[in-house]
């Protein structure tokens, strides 16, 4: 069950009422108007504007189409060049405290952002960042490890873990802080199916809104919403299935050719 | 021998990425260049003779042309600014450095690198660095060491972090801390 | 990686690298030997002449260059003027910038690999002894070639800090980062010994 976009002033009182009444999703606006991001002169991303507020968004484009760089507008790790873009009705770029408390997001890979070196630590870390005590912290981390089954792992070092259990505890990490909404950049990149599927399962459970960046479009099949995007700007958007089916022949087509050989820039 | 050359080689990589990430802070909020802590780790975790080659081997890039000093700073002109003390002593320093945890061994590695990376980073690197301050501004010793005494009490703080870093490092990848191998 | 040459030609940039070199040590030994305000004046002068040869853009670098040197200068300023000596605080800031100013413009005049070559150069009594150079032309294109790949994992881990704290990143950002560099060397010393090493 979807509910349209809630005034901003009105969001503390209806997020209680939508948790008891709604198993599905918690309601998110994605309101993006006119962005364009540029670095030293080059445009990565043109003119884009979505309003969003499906549960399971998918973003798909060939590798350079500027997905990442979306994702890290939308997380608001990057400011936007122009246009402005807010998740739950925020600046995210501009207001960092709301913005780790409204919004998590899963890189690629666990390496690049894994920080410390044991579990505990590392999940410990953004709810001490969200004002946690340090006991308090602790207290929670192991919390949220038992309630995925992995009370175990607390004191184990990332080091002995392998890619797919780091990019769980990565996840573990990110749900920890109970976004409202999560952001996935490419995270099954490199895994096998079976660590592919169990990791998947564990993002079904969440009641946070997905946002989904990927270039293997199989992934977003039961998504609702597919945002397209080609050279920086958006091809297409709308339902999973049309958006999908018109990418998967496209880039079939350019299968075909050889434009591997064109070197940008 | 290809490992020694690649460690050497990354380290040196590794000193300049940290000239080239946003700034981040110590403890209490003090801003700082990851960099000169870079030089401290390639004492500590490579070892004298290797730390220094690879710290020599980033200035010499520097001195190519590459601006791999925080900053994106580079070239020749650094080498006779008044921080060309503080560069011709940073190998020297790695060496000191790497000298003292190849040696001391029967203490904890924290205690070890921190102290080895005070002597080097610190003592060893501010005589240097004063000298070339003192020829360059033309200024005594004793002023040219007053000009650099606010930049202590951060670098003790840089000092003690190399240690817990080291001893970190010890315990995630053993073999790649080559001054205790 | 980009590098501080100057795209803009100058007269210089086809001078052997080796010459500029020496032109450089001399005229820094010379530098360092006067004392004389009018003459580094005239020195100072000079330099900027050089730099406009090739236009107001390469003018324009080679002062931007320059700049870091503003916490040196403002000491020298006011410590010479507390002290009643500004001729001599003249002297040493021209001396400065002009010494700088030569060298950054040898830098912003020749390529990385022509001043390579020069280090082979420097190093070829060396060989005639039996020790080999080409491990550290390897070195040098190591990391000239990682050193970006280490730079964005490490913009990437502030990333990571950064989507769960509003603060800045603090030290322990270092480790993972120098796992990273530790990491990488075993890739590549195990790529360059499967490619015949060293």
């Amino acid at each position: 069950m979807t509910i349209g976009a809630i005034p901003k002033w009105c969001g503390p009182m209806f997020e209680g009422r939508v948790e008891r009444l709604g198993t599905e999703g918690t309601t998110s606006v994605v309101e993006i108007s006119d962005l364009t991001y540029a670095v030293d002169g080059t445009e990565i991303l043109h003119n884009i504007s979505v309003l969003a507020d499906e549960d399971r968004i998918g973003i798909v484009g060939r590798n350079g189409s500027g997905k990442t760089t979306l994702a890290r507008v939308l997380a608001g790790l990057i400011e936007p060049s122009s246009g402005v873009v807010t998740v739950c009705g925020c600046e995210l770029a501009k207001d960092r405290k709301t913005a780790v408390r409204t919004l998590g997001i899963l890189f690629q890979n666990p390496d690049h952002q894994i920080i410390f070196p044991t579990v505990e630590e590392e999940v410990g870390f953004g709810l001490l960042q969200l004002g946690l005590s340090k006991p308090d912290a602790a207290a929670e981390a192991h919390r949220v490890l038992q309630s995925f089954g992995k009370a175990h792992w607390a004191d184990v070092a990332i080091q002995q873990l392998s890619q797919g259990q780091r990019q769980l505890v990565c996840l573990i990490s990110v749900l920890a802080m109970k976004p409202k909404v999560i952001i996935l950049d490419e995270p099954f990149a490199g895994l096998d199916i079976p660590t592919t599927r169990q990791l998947g399962r564990y993002l079904d459970q969440t009641s946070a809104t997905l946002i989904h960046i990927t270039h293997d479009p199989e992934i977003l099949n039961a998504y609702q919403r597919v945002i397209w995007l080609e050279k920086g700007a958006v091809e297409m958007d709308g339902s999973a299935k049309a958006v999908l089916t018109a990418f998967t022949n496209r880039m079939e087509q350019i299968g075909a050719s050889d434009d591997i050989s064109h070197i940008s820039g | 021998m290809e490992r020694n050359l690649v460690m050497i080689a990354l380290f040196a990589a590794l000193i300049a990425a940290l000239g080239l990430i946003p700034k981040i802070t110590l403890a209490f909020g003090v801003p700082i260049t990851a960099q000169s802590l870079g030089v401290m780790l390639c004492g500590t975790v490579l070892g004298s003779r290797r730390g220094a080659l690879a710290v020599l081997l980033f200035l010499l890039l520097v001195a190519l042309g590459s601006p791999l000093l925080a900053g994106g700073r580079g070239g020749l002109g650094l080498f006779v600014s008044p921080t060309a003390g503080f560069l011709v002593g940073f190998p020297i320093a790695a060496f000191v450095t790497g000298l003292i945890v190849e040696k001391w061994r029967n203490a904890p590695l924290t205690l070890v690198a921190g102290i080895a990376a005070a002597l080097g980073g610190i003592v060893v690197l501010y005589v240097f660095g004063v000298i070339g301050m003192s020829i360059t501004l033309d200024k005594s010793i004793a002023e040219a060491t007053a000009l650099v005494t606010a930049f202590i009490p951060g670098d003790i703080l840089k000092a003690a972090i190399a240690g817990m870093l080291t001893a970190a490092l010890a315990k995630a990848r053993p073999n790649s801390v080559l001054s205790r191998a | 990686m980009i590098s501080l040459t100057s795209p803009v030609k100058t007269p210089w940039h086809s001078w052997p690298a080796g010459l500029k070199l020496g032109l450089l040590c001399v005229a820094t030994m010379v530098l360092f030997s006067l004392e004389n305000v009018f003459l580094h004046l005239a020195a100072f002068a000079a330099c900027i002449g050089l730099y406009s040869v090739p236009g107001f853009v390469f003018l324009k670098v080679g002062c931007k260059r320059l700049v870091f040197l503003w916490p040196f200068l403002a000491v020298i300023v006011i410590w010479h003027a507390v002290t009643g000596t500004p001729v001599e605080g003249a002297v040493i800031a021209l001396r400065l910038l002009t010494a700088v100013g030569l060298a950054n413009l040898v830098t912003m005049t020749t390529r990385l690999s022509d001043m390579v070559e020069v280090v082979k150069m420097l190093l070829s009594p060396l060989r005639v002894l039996g020790l080999k150079t080409r491990p550290l032309e390897i070195a040098i294109a190591l990391v000239v070639r990682f050193t970006p790949v280490l730079a964005q994992k490490g913009r990437d881990l502030t990333f990571a800090w950064r989507a769960r704290s509003p603060k800045k990143p603090k030290w322990q950002i270092i480790m993972p980062f120098t796992l990273l560099a530790i990491d990488d060397a075993e890739h590549v010393a195990e790529a360059l010994r499967a490619r015949g090493g060293i």
